[in-house]
């Protein structure tokens, strides 16, 4: 079959070749056009917004070195990122590699924006092919099989991403000697809490999100909902495709939420608490459990220990909770993070997969560095890394990744965690202490893999965003639990049933 | 006893104006330092230690200061290049702005300049209709501008509101002076220079700074047409980073503030420490404009020219 | 004989207008700069305004531009969307009553701010002062948030000083009776230095012979601020007052968005905040140009309204 599309393609280049005397300028794709060569063009790749400036980062050497190929890098600010990124596009910006989420890559695919792959993957980047499960090329592709862009997975599949973090040493004090595990003996350690220290601590802090536009986050801790069998927006229920607000336990939860949030369990400021006001209220101490994820974990931890003498013991991690009838759902993390994608408007197609095919080639490299100056192997075979030279000379190669040899990186990735002793200490003690213990709460997300949806990329976000506030309301005593009817009727005004059939259909041909 | 009743009341001081004196002391003095606390909160946080930062001690003074956060601010993260960027768009910009709208707004000032209320109803409907963002960035595409500075400077080459108060103070202006220069001969090119001009420093010196400020501060021009990293203008850079501070600390060294053995540890830096390095050098320069503008702003004008 | 006059009046207008002209014709030179800017930056984008009634699709045609004439009608199904919606009526409500409180209580302070700052002899103080007042313009509404989550979030210093005088704490951010509260008092920080030194600069035009001959005339100090200054200022003044009502539906947004919160959405959700919301993810660039253009139309409708009643009060018009 590979040999068959090879022929092809040299066919096609020869026939380019009679057919480059037609006048017809090509603003279609340059697929079949031989390779320049590094040193011969310039490369223009488009990211996400960070702060630091990503033509001047050291990656960009590395890289350089590693495929020798010059690269100019732009980035997308940060705000209105998608107006700005449509365009750009539409007006003919000759961007070689985007780097895009699934939503902005669902939206360029679905006008046309983007350069098939097939024969350039095969021509010239066996690795890229090779690097990626069959399954994960079938989420980027159309009905009829052409590829449009290269999957970054994350690299870990079953983590549990958002958890809760705790102060053991106040814990003890109230008379609390465990982490609770079932939803009963949280609610009760709560009330405990709360009897002993009244005002003077908030109890719990939460929830851990992002206030950046389109968060993709659920606004509720996701190891509270897990005791009630709810995992996701979208979940599927004895064959069918249902919405959260349809799951038959999603008024208990709410009620649930709703009867700590009166009785003074949550933090009063729940709707506005950000990820930073989170981190500021854990590691001044002002908060005795906070809803976290390992970058809290990183950012507090350490504060916490050297402002009030605390040990790595005083700390404790409330993993997925479990309900009282042993209910316990928590959603696998294995996603598509971003996609690369090549713009029908760029003219290098054949360069830029050749150099991320050699960015494959040289991952360990890019990503990790060179053994023993930037890491080590540990005696169990993992990858340790050498500080402080590994974050500062391969701290940011995360953004400048287009994708990767799946496998290979899975086992690189850890050690990137193990930068940071506290997040190594969270992760030790939520990721790998549940994937030891309790391995089957790990609920696969049936659309982790589901291509280009148009009804997805338009709706899904609103979706969540008024699921997400609806919840909070209903926490603050704007709404009630009731208001469920009313809610319904706005999610069907709002493209609801679209997405769902969409799921619907996916799910049915897998 | 009518004359003691003049001396009196033309003493500069009277009772009443020394009470509203003390109260207008008092009552600035008390709107100053609210603007000015929070303010203090800010900087505070750009010179303190790390640790303070995170568990929330600072109010309005520094703890444990240190300039490693201002210092890695300046140093490496392109700080200066916006800036760099920020001040060619300011300072050009504010002159072309200035030229546009003096030479608009005399005109328009004139009562019997014909044409004067169609001018002005256009200029007031450009100032409510607004096209939308695809076809300004269109128009920004198609002149070739994209990604240089002109695209920042040129779509406030002239801010309606700005002009509207130039013309406003125009008007105030007695019209008295400007037809005794006609009288002389004087041409309307002259009247505006010699006459006009001269006395309306006070005006021109704040609609500078007004625009100064609109350059300065404008996140929106900068964000849509510029693309390169190296055009990045203060606001954006700030923007920036104000929303991937944390992902900066998650990546530099510094991991774990020194939790590791053999880790070096730098306790200083976090990212809302960044931010407020960020921001308070950001308002520096723009800051120490309003003195030097404020020596334009003499109190009243010599209208003595004209008498009788 | 109706006919010949009209004819005469018509051509002695003609004649005195083309004879205006001609008399200053650098008058008419200066205005083409900014009437160049704005015929390319303000009037030439205004062909977008179309998509307002079109389902855009930025990809449709060769580029964005073309994309404009390349998408189909849809007449009024953008306002529909925005209007239909049982929510639109409390968002405009929120709308003018945020707004409206913000004009009715920061409208006047930069106005006696100017007028106090006109009183303050020791010229370096002044300069402290003016300074003071106008930096918080300079920080963006995302800093000015963290600035005053810490300040007066649930936690923060203001309410751990409550809590240990005994008060109970006083939740700022999700108490739907403090939140407006806090838009008007951040907004006031923030914009009054700004609209001081407007207020400032028009004050030094006033003739300072007007206070002298008050002055003389035996008025105290509130009587010359009465009888001299506020006439001053009123130019100035009524030219914000217009723009500001003019602007009623349309500002806030930046800050709103940044503030506010579900818990909160009832009383601050502002029409703006909403069409973001109902639009997210989506980048629909028709929606948010029916919004536009409703906002237009209506501040249109509103300052020349507004500049009517001036006109017919107070005899001062913008034009």
């Amino acid at each position: 079959m590979k040999r068959l599309f090879v022929v092809l393609l040299i066919l096609s280049c020869v026939c380019s070749v009679f057919a480059s005397g037609s006048k017809e300028a090509s603003s279609a794709s340059n697929f079949g056009t031989a390779l320049k060569g590094p040193g011969n063009v310039t490369l223009k790749r488009l990211g996400y917004n960070v702060a630091f400036d990503v033509n001047k980062d050291i990656i960009v050497q590395v890289t350089k070195q590693a495929t020798g190929y010059d690269v100019e890098y732009y980035a997308l600010p940060a705000q209105n990122a998608d107006e700005k990124l449509l365009m750009e596009v539409a007006s003919g910006k000759d961007y070689d590699v985007v780097n895009l989420t699934v939503d902005q890559w669902r939206t360029l695919v679905s006008n046309g924006a983007l350069q098939p792959l097939n024969d350039l993957l095969d021509s010239y980047g066996q690795d890229i092919l090779k690097g990626n499960s069959a399954e994960t090329w079938k989420a980027l592709s159309d009905e009829k099989g052409t590829i449009y862009g290269v999957p970054y997975m994350y690299p870990y599949g079953t983590e549990v991403s958002s958890f809760m973090v705790a102060r053991m040493d106040l814990l003890r004090k109230a008379g609390i000697q465990e982490i609770p595990t079932t939803l009963d003996a949280f609610y009760d350690m709560l009330v405990t809490l709360k009897k002993f220290y009244g005002d003077q601590y908030i109890i719990l802090a939460g929830p851990y999100r992002n206030a950046a536009e389109g968060s993709q986050a659920l606004t509720f801790p996701r190891i509270i909902s897990s005791a009630f069998g709810i995992y996701n927006d979208w979940m599927v229920e004895d064959g069918k495709v249902i919405y959260l607000s349809e799951h038959k336990n999603f008024p208990a939860l709410v009620s649930f939420l709703a009867k700590c949030a009166t009785e003074g369990l949550f933090d009063s400021d729940w709707a506005a608490n950000t990820t930073s006001s989170i981190t500021e209220k854990f590691a001044s101490g002002k908060a005795i459990i906070a809803c976290a994820d390992r970058n809290l974990a990183q950012s507090s931890i350490p504060v916490l220990k050297s402002n009030l003498g605390l040990t790595d013991d005083d700390f404790g991690f409330i993993s997925a909770l479990e309900g009282s009838d042993g209910t316990c759902t928590y959603l696998e993390s294995t996603a598509i993070n971003h996609v690369s994608a090549i713009l029908k408007n760029s003219k290098n197609a054949s360069d830029a997969v050749n150099w991320m095919n050699l960015k494959v080639q040289n991952q360990l490299f890019i990503n990790i560095g060179v053994e023993g100056i930037h890491f080590t192997y540990d005696t169990d075979g993992s990858i340790k890394p050498i500080n402080p030279i590994f974050a500062d000379e391969r701290g940011n190669s995360y953004y400048y990744n287009d994708v990767t040899n799946e496998a290979e990186f899975k086992f690189e990735w850890p050690s990137r965690i193990r930068k940071s002793a506290a997040q190594w200490l969270a992760f030790d003690n939520v990721t790998m202490k549940t994937n030891k213990e309790r391995p089957e709460i790990f609920v696969k997300n049936e659309f982790a893999f589901m291509p280009a949806s148009e009804n997805m990329a338009k709706y899904n976000t609103t979706l969540l965003n008024s699921i997400n506030d609806f919840v909070l309301q209903v926490m603050s005593g704007s709404r009630s639990v009731d208001d469920i009817k009313t809610y319904t009727n706005d999610w069907k005004n709002n493209g609801g049933e679209a997405v769902r059939s969409d799921l619907a259909a996916y799910l049915a041909s897998k | 006893m009518r004359l003691n009743d003049r001396t009196n009341k033309m003493k500069l001081n009277t009772s009443s104006e020394r009470i509203f004196s003390f109260v207008s002391y008092v009552l600035m003095t008390i709107l100053g330092m609210i603007c000015l606390l929070p303010c203090l909160h800010v900087v505070s946080k750009s010179i303190s230690g790390g640790s303070a930062i995170l568990s929330g001690q600072i109010t309005f003074w520094p703890k444990g200061i240190q300039f490693r956060t201002c210092s890695y601010i300046l140093t490496q993260t392109g700080f200066i290049t916006s800036l760099k960027n920020t001040l060619f768009v300011t300072i050009v910009g504010t002159c072309i702005s200035m030229f546009t709208t003096i030479t608009t707004a005399y005109p328009l000032s004139k009562p019997k300049f014909v044409g004067r209320k169609l001018f002005i109803m256009l200029y007031v409907f450009s100032m409510v209709f607004f096209g939308g963002i695809v076809p300004a960035y269109m128009v920004v595409n198609t002149l070739g501008i994209l990604d240089t500075y002109w695209a920042m400077i040129l779509p406030f080459a002239i801010v309606q509101f700005n002009m509207f108060v130039v013309k406003s103070y125009f008007e105030s202006l007695p019209e008295s002076i400007e037809e005794a220069a006609y009288i002389d001969g004087a041409s309307d090119g002259q009247t505006l220079v010699s006459i006009v001009l001269p006395m309306s420093t006070p005006i021109a010196a704040t609609v500078s700074l007004l625009y100064a400020i609109n350059y300065w501060n404008n996140y929106f021009h900068a964000m849509m047409y510029t693309s390169s990293p190296n055009m990045r203008t203060l606001q954006v850079y700030l923007y920036d980073l104000i929303n991937n501070g944390q992902a900066i600390m998650e990546n530099l060294y510094g991991s774990a503030f020194g939790s590791s053995v053999g880790v070096v540890s730098d306790t200083n830096m976090t990212a809302d420490g960044m931010v407020a390095a960020a921001v308070t050098l950001s308002i520096i320069p723009i800051v120490m404009v309003y003195p030097f503008v404020q020596r334009f702003m003499i109190k009243g004008i010599t209208i003595g020219s004209v008498k009788g | 004989m109706e006919k010949n006059r009209r004819e005469k009046i018509g051509i002695k207008k003609k004649r005195r207008i083309w004879g205006y002209v001609c008399d200053h014709p650098l008058l008419y030179l200066m205005l083409i700069p900014g009437l160049f800017f704005l015929c390319i930056y303000k009037f030439w984008p205004l062909y977008g305004l179309e998509m307002a009634f079109k389902d855009y699709n930025i990809f449709a045609g060769k580029n964005p531009m073309d994309a404009v004439s390349a998408s189909s009608w849809v007449g009024l199904k953008w306002f529909k969307k925005l209007f239909a919606s049982s929510q639109f009526l409390i968002v405009l409500k929120n709308t003018i009553e945020i707004n409206g409180l913000k004009i009715l209580i920061l409208f006047p302070i930069p106005i006696i701010a100017a007028i106090l700052l006109n009183e303050i002899r020791l010229a370096p103080y002044k300069k402290v002062l003016t300074t003071a007042i106008y930096i918080p313009y300079f920080f963006s509404w995302v800093v000015i948030y963290g600035i005053f989550y810490s300040l007066l979030g649930s936690y923060g210093i203001v309410n751990s000083f409550f809590a240990r005088i005994g008060l109970s704490r006083l939740q700022f951010f999700t108490d739907k009776s403090l939140f407006r509260g806090l838009l008007v008092f951040t907004e006031g920080w923030k914009e009054t230095g700004y609209n001081t030194i407007i207020y400032l600069a028009a004050i030094t035009g006033i003739d300072t012979t007007l206070y002298e001959a008050a002055r003389i005339d035996g008025a105290n100090k509130w009587q010359q601020i009465k009888s001299v200054t506020l006439p001053g200022l009123l130019p100035t003044i009524v030219l914000m007052f217009i723009l500001k009502i003019g602007y009623i539906l349309d500002t806030g947004f930046e800050q709103v968005l940044i503030f506010y919160n579900p818990a909160v959405y009832d009383v601050a959700d502002i029409i703006q905040t909403y069409v973001y919301r109902i639009g997210l993810g989506q980048a629909n660039f028709s929606l948010a140009t029916a919004l536009g253009l409703f906002n237009s139309v209506v501040a249109f409708i509103l300052v020349v309204g507004a500049n009517a009643v001036s006109k017919k009060a107070l005899g001062r018009s913008i034009w």
